[in-house]
């Protein structure tokens, strides 16, 4: 009796493994073939995630006017992939999430000089000093609270107040996320590594709450689980649009002068020498900082355009210019290692 | 088939590894064309690792293993098994569980057509008393048919040698002695050499043409069975392959032998002429007398164990310090307690003292 | 009395027990019981080139991302890779890590072996539905898992969240392994003891559980492996492990040789612990417990501690099976951003089971040779292998991931981000699995059949088509079915293998967690854990 059934579980499974499996292969020449005639196509690695730009970069690829490829992943995870492949790359332009991950490979000389025309496009603040990545959308780091647990004249003005024993076991934030990171890196530039050290110290001693991303950090303010999050701005701005600004529970408050918890970092791209698609990736660096760009990040993800004198319509956003966001060079904020160190030393990550 | 299927071992040495026990030292053994022969001997004597070797699944440390006319193991010599033309029956027979009965025949069969298989299935199977049983699946034979199929599976590629590895094992004994009767007979129809490997001295005894005595990685002797059984080597054979009474004796000038029963014609002198040694005497030459007959030696009896077919009778003797097991056939009229006298029929063999293995 | 070799197959140390007494009366040579039974052993036979060089190749292949580290831990000089490793931050994270392998892997062993007996050896009424059940947790990955109770619950964030979570998509890992041993014990010992006194618990702990830990402990490595190398679950549970250290070095400072390093220690722990289980088996791995039994065991009545008894299996696939679902199901039904996109849902499933079938192929493939060998030869040689084959398993994804791209780049690049590619990742990753079902697959055969296979002519390869493989393939397909599921699941190194453009569902779902519509990646969560449950299920039904 059991002969058969095993026989029979057998032929099951390997009829299931050997038909999706041949089916793969199958697919796996179309990807080939694909691969090998799309010579002239550019591919871009992309930190940005999917569901926020594959739009915008459809357009691109009708822009560019070449078939477009577009690898998404998480920015940290494709700079350690691009740096690994090395001159071999296929990829022709990294579109990263954060400044830093651009600056790893500017360091490592992965990236081309982009032309000043491009350049000039964006402010200086906002672009690589070395000229061969720049910046195509920012965002704010803001404070979020619950408006039932803090009114909004007691939100503090400084990270400094959020250490304060009145926000004892208060406020959230996440220690992992890229943006606190380089808000760290940021606070170290701005105040020194020892201020930066006591301030970090401070937080952890002040029972501040650790979170997976900014989103879990914005969940905890709105479920009341904490009174503050430190985040970015345009984190609640998507939810806002998702459930509608009453069903949201949270608010924003953006800090006043030039706080180092301001900081105002940027997601932009870089042309890897390499790849040979030079030329495509220009084009495609050129319709990013175009107008029709410019003008989807400020609808759809909320974020602060940078160049073409767009500027967001998104309600409720204060203007880019009213930001009181410190002065910093943000190629500075490429190596964080000393950063990640100081985090560790102090036990947050 | 090759004119001769004599197989020739010689000079088998073999331990598993540094430090472990040598578990061949030397064995030499020599089983003639057409021959069953039984490897008998208790555990850790090496039978087992000298079946793997002959089946080409070890290779040994020195010697030779010589098929017929072919070395097929030996110095820089060795044939892998699937080349040898050597059957193996092993314990419990070991059919292959997903292929049927008729497969498990015919597995060995290469370059047959299908036809001629099958002939050759139903030939073996017949043979071996299972005609018709082809289509079965394993699981659904006793043990005792699985038996005889895994014989009729090493028999039909015709192979120059079976082995056959504690086959019986598993079987209980009323069914025991069918099936040895049955392999005996197929392997005589078939004309293969074969050796049988077993601890069961009956089994042995009662199967073989011819008895190796494995003891400590050597053939302590290779003999008939009746001559292996009669005239064994020594003591500790004499009493591996039967019930053995030993009593220590005395040689006298006319070769005969004092014993505490009695003086004992003996077989034959052992070389040197020895004037003292042990006296090796069979239960079954024992005979019970009345306490006072002539010729007899006076005995209590100490215990009786009745087999059916005979029973044994053990008898605390005067002037010798341990029990001596008589055989009883027919009606028993003793009991334990009684006195009895205790008579020597026919010769006995006389070994030297001193020249006992030792123990394993 | 069907005494046949499928129910009769008995290990070494079994037949040796069973031939003992008949043995007793030639006494004599106890010493040399282990020689003596060579023939079953299979002491001192080289393995046979057939399996060898395949072997070795899987093996190498395993290797591979041990070479990368190798080059990039030591990229600035070996000074530099010790001063990353000997920071005292190692040793915490080091003791943070083992500390949540321990526990989980105890949990484990307790939910897998207490469910094992109780479906397979009680009375337990809907014994088999309880028994798929316990193995359709292997369908729900460990970051899903942890979102659900996150979701449900942000307290249990940290240590207890992350045993939590992991203990309940891992325990299946114990529990098949076990089920089948089970299975496979002759109630006869149990008998034995019961009759000597001992009562169910006694009997229990001291004839059945030694017996079944060899299976037990072989679980137990597939889930400290899994644990250690987990980064989903506790990231998310915010639980700092060796694993979160190296994902955030690549992360936070974009440099790959301090997560070398780092990985250089997780290697040492795998190495050490997959030692250690093979000190377990001991001799105990070759005494397996055997395929079948002459006779079934008669189910153990749990009189009054039925209703307990079917608590504790209702508790366990309530929090195990049910609770993630129902957490998916809540998503579905919320949120404005459950747009459900079926074609591209029912596409991305497509690429999934096909890629996911590939790995799950290509895996078993390259196990075979390893599975066979570690369960028919002994030695160092037979021992490296083996564990050359879980060399690379504790390493996260993303290591084993950067590693195929430092070699494709360079020595296969017309493969580079292709299919085949990413398939050969998760071979490297899984290939324990695999290789751990085969061995116990192959264990379940009677050895003495091959060598009856030779004896009739058969080549070495012969005998492994025409009977090794046919016996163990029940059992070879099992262990295809379980790596299988784990391919579907696998993320990151999916993420940066995968050719460009295409997605499976996990990367569907990491898409949509990311942009923070879980509404949108409930579906895609669905379909993965219902997919892999049909694999899960069979598995569970499956009685080796």
């Amino acid at each position: 009796m059991r002969r058969p059934l095993a026989g029979r579980i057998t032929a099951l499974v390997a009829a299931g493994l050997l038909l999706p499996a041949l089916a793969a292969c199958g697919s796996d020449d179309d990807g080939s073939s694909q691969g090998k005639g799309g010579d002239s196509a550019l591919v871009i690695y992309s930190g940005r995630n999917e569901k926020l730009v594959k739009p915008l970069l459809d357009k691109l690829e009708k822009a560019v006017g070449t078939k477009v490829e577009v690898r998404y992943g998480d920015s940290a995870e494709l700079a350690a992939q691009l740096l690994e492949e090395g001159e071999r790359t296929k990829a022709g332009l990294f579109f990263s999430q954060d400044a830093g991950a651009l600056g790893s490979l500017s360091k490592e000389g992965m990236l081309a000089k982009l032309p000043q025309t491009h350049l000039d496009k964006v402010d200086k603040a906002y672009r690589s000093g070395d000229g061969d990545w720049v910046g195509t959308s920012g965002r704010v780091r803001v404070i979020a609270y619950h408006p039932d647990k803090v009114a909004e004249g007691e939100v503090p003005d400084s990270v400094h107040d959020v250490v304060k024993p009145e926000w004892k076991d208060k406020v959230g934030f996440a220690p992992t996320n890229a943006s606190f990171q380089a808000f760290v890196t940021g606070m170290r530039v701005l105040e020194g590594d020892d201020a930066t050290r006591k301030w970090l110290k401070a937080l952890k001693d002040n029972g501040a709450k650790t979170y997976a991303h900014n989103l879990a950090t914005l969940d905890a303010v709105e479920s009341g689980e904490v009174s503050l999050g430190l985040i970015n701005h345009y984190y609640w701005y998507e939810r806002v649009a998702e459930k509608g600004e009453e069903k949201v529970g949270a608010k924003l408050h953006f800090l006043p002068g030039k706080d180092p918890g301001a900081l105002i970092n940027v997601a932009g791209v870089g042309i890897l020498t390499n790849a040979g698609q030079s030329e495509a990736a220009q084009k495609a660096v050129d319709f990013l900082l175009s107008k029709e760009a410019q003008t989807y990040f400020a609808d759809e993800t909320k974020e602060y355009p940078l160049a073409a004198g767009v500027t967001s319509t998104v309600e409720g956003l204060p203007p880019f210019d009213s930001l009181e966001s410190p002065d910093i060079d943000l190629g500075k904020l490429e190596s964080l290692q000393e950063t990640l160190a100081m985090l560790q030393d102090v036990g947050l990550v | 088939m090759t004119d001769t299927n004599e197989l020739h071992v010689e000079g088998l040495t073999k331990s598993y590894g540094d430090g472990d026990p040598v578990v061949l030292r030397g064995l030499d053994l020599t089983v003639p064309t057409g021959a069953l022969a039984a490897v008998l001997g208790p555990s850790g004597c090496g039978k087992t690792t000298l079946l793997r070797i002959v089946a080409g699944f070890l290779r040994a440390d020195a010697g030779t293993v010589r098929l017929g006319n072919r070395v097929v193991g030996g110095p820089g010599v060795h044939v892998p098994p699937e080349r040898r033309r050597i059957g193996i029956v092993p314990q419990e027979g070991a059919l292959f569980p997903h292929l049927s009965v008729g497969h498990n025949v015919t597995f060995g069969l290469k370059g047959v057509d299908r036809p001629e298989r099958r002939r050759r299935a139903e030939e073996m199977l017949e043979l071996v008393g299972l005609a018709g049983y082809g289509d079965r699946m394993p699981h659904e034979l006793s043990g005792g048919q699985q038996q005889r199929v895994a014989l009729a599976r090493a028999l039909a590629p015709r192979p120059q040698l079976v082995l056959l590895d504690e086959p019986f094992n598993a079987l209980d004994s009323a069914l025991r002695a069918g099936v040895r009767a049955d392999v005996r007979t197929a392997l005589r129809a078939t004309g293969a050499t074969a050796v049988l490997v077993t601890h069961d001295q009956q089994e042995a005894l009662s199967t073989a043409d011819l008895v190796a005595v494995v003891r400590d990685g050597r053939v302590a002797q290779c003999d008939t069975p009746q001559d292996l059984y009669r005239r064994p080597a020594d003591p500790w054979v004499a009493g591996f392959v039967g019930d053995a009474v030993l009593l220590p004796g005395t040689v006298d000038t006319d070769g005969t032998v004092r014993t505490a029963l009695g003086t004992v014609p003996l077989r034959a002198l052992p070389e040197g002429n020895p004037r003292t040694g042990t006296v090796l005497l069979r239960p079954e030459q024992l005979r019970l007398t009345g306490p006072t007959a002539q010729g007899a030696v006076r005995g209590t009896v100490t215990d009786v164990c009745f087999y059916g077919h005979d029973a044994m009778v053990t008898v605390a003797v005067d002037g010798h310090a341990a029990p001596v097991g008589i055989r009883v056939a027919g009606p028993l009229r003793v009991r334990p307690g009684e006195e009895t006298g205790v008579r020597v029929l026919g010769e006995g063999t006389l070994h030297r003292d001193g020249c006992e293995p030792t123990a394993l | 009395m069907p005494n046949t070799p499928r129910a009769a197959p008995r290990s070494a140390g079994a037949s040796a027990l069973a031939s003992a007494p008949a043995e007793a009366s030639a006494a004599a040579g106890r010493g040399r019981f282990r020689t003596f039974h060579a023939f079953r052993t299979r002491t001192g036979r080289r393995p046979p080139l057939v399996l060898l060089v395949p072997a070795c190749v899987a093996a190498l292949f395993a290797l591979l991302p041990l070479g990368y580290l190798a080059v990039r831990a030591l990229e600035r000089g070996p000074g530099y890779a010790w001063d990353v490793v000997a920071d005292a931050r190692t040793l915490h994270l080091l003791g943070r890590s083992l500390g949540l392998t321990a526990v989980v892997v105890a949990a484990s062993l307790v939910l897998g072996i207490s469910l094992a007996w109780l479906t397979v050896r009680t009375a337990l009424p809907g014994a088999r539905a309880w028994s798929v059940l316990a193995t359709l947790p292997l369908a729900v990955p460990s970051y899903v898992a942890a979102f659900a109770w996150l979701s449900a619950e942000p307290s249990v964030a940290g240590f207890g969240g992350a045993a939590l979570a992991l203990t309940l998509v891992s325990f299946p890992y114990v529990h098949l392994p076990v089920a089948a041993a089970l299975r496979g014990i002759d109630p006869a010992q149990e008998e034995a003891s019961r009759s000597l006194g001992h009562g169910p618990s006694a009997t229990f702990l001291r004839v059945t559980l030694p017996q079944l830990r060899p299976a037990a402990a072989g679980g137990g490595l597939l889930v400290a492996l899994y644990v250690l190398s987990d980064f989903g679950a506790v990231s998310l549970m915010r639980y700092d492990t060796f694993t979160r250290a190296i994902h955030t070095s690549y992360r936070a400072s974009f440099d790959r040789t301090p997560a070398a390093a780092l990985s250089v220690v997780l290697v040492v722990m795998t190495v050490a612990l997959v030692a250690a289980e093979t000190r377990t088996r001991g001799r105990a791995g070759h005494a397996r417990t055997g395929t079948g039994t002459a006779r079934p065991a008669v189910p153990l009545p749990l009189g009054r501690y039925r209703p307990l008894a079917l608590l504790w299996c209702g508790a366990v696939a309530a929090v195990a099976v049910v609770f993630p679902l129902g957490t998916l199901a809540y998503w579905l039904t919320a949120g404005s951003s459950a747009a459900w996109d079926l074609g591209g849902l029912a596409d991305t499933a497509w690429a999934t089971l096909g890629v996911a079938a590939a790995g799950a192929a290509l895996t078993t493939v390259l196990a075979l040779p390893v599975g066979v060998i570690a369960a028919r030869h002994r030695g160092r040689g037979a021992r490296l292998l083996e564990q050359a084959a879980y060399a690379g398993h504790a390493l996260p994804g993303i290591t084993v991931a950067l590693s195929l791209v430092f070699f494709a780049v360079r020595y296969a690049y017309p493969l580079y981000q292709q299919l085949p590619l990413l398939v050969c990742a998760y071979a490297v990753l899984f290939l324990p699995v695999a290789v751990a079902a085969t061995r116990a697959a192959v264990l379940q055969a009677p050895p003495v059949l091959e060598d009856v296979a030779r004896s009739l002519g058969r080549r070495p390869w012969q005998v492994l088509r025409e009977v090794t493989v046919p016996l163990a393939a029940p059992g070879v397909a099992a262990g295809a079915a379980l790596t299988f599921v784990v391919c579907m699941k696998e993320l990151p190194a999916t993420l940066l293998l995968r050719p460009t453009g295409m997605d499976t569902l996990a990367t569907r779902l990491w898409t949509e967690t990311g942009a923070g519509s879980f509404a949108a990646a409930a579906p895609y969560a669905a379909a993965l854990i219902l997919l892999a449950a049909v694999p899960s299920y069979l598995l569970g039904r499956h009685r080796t």
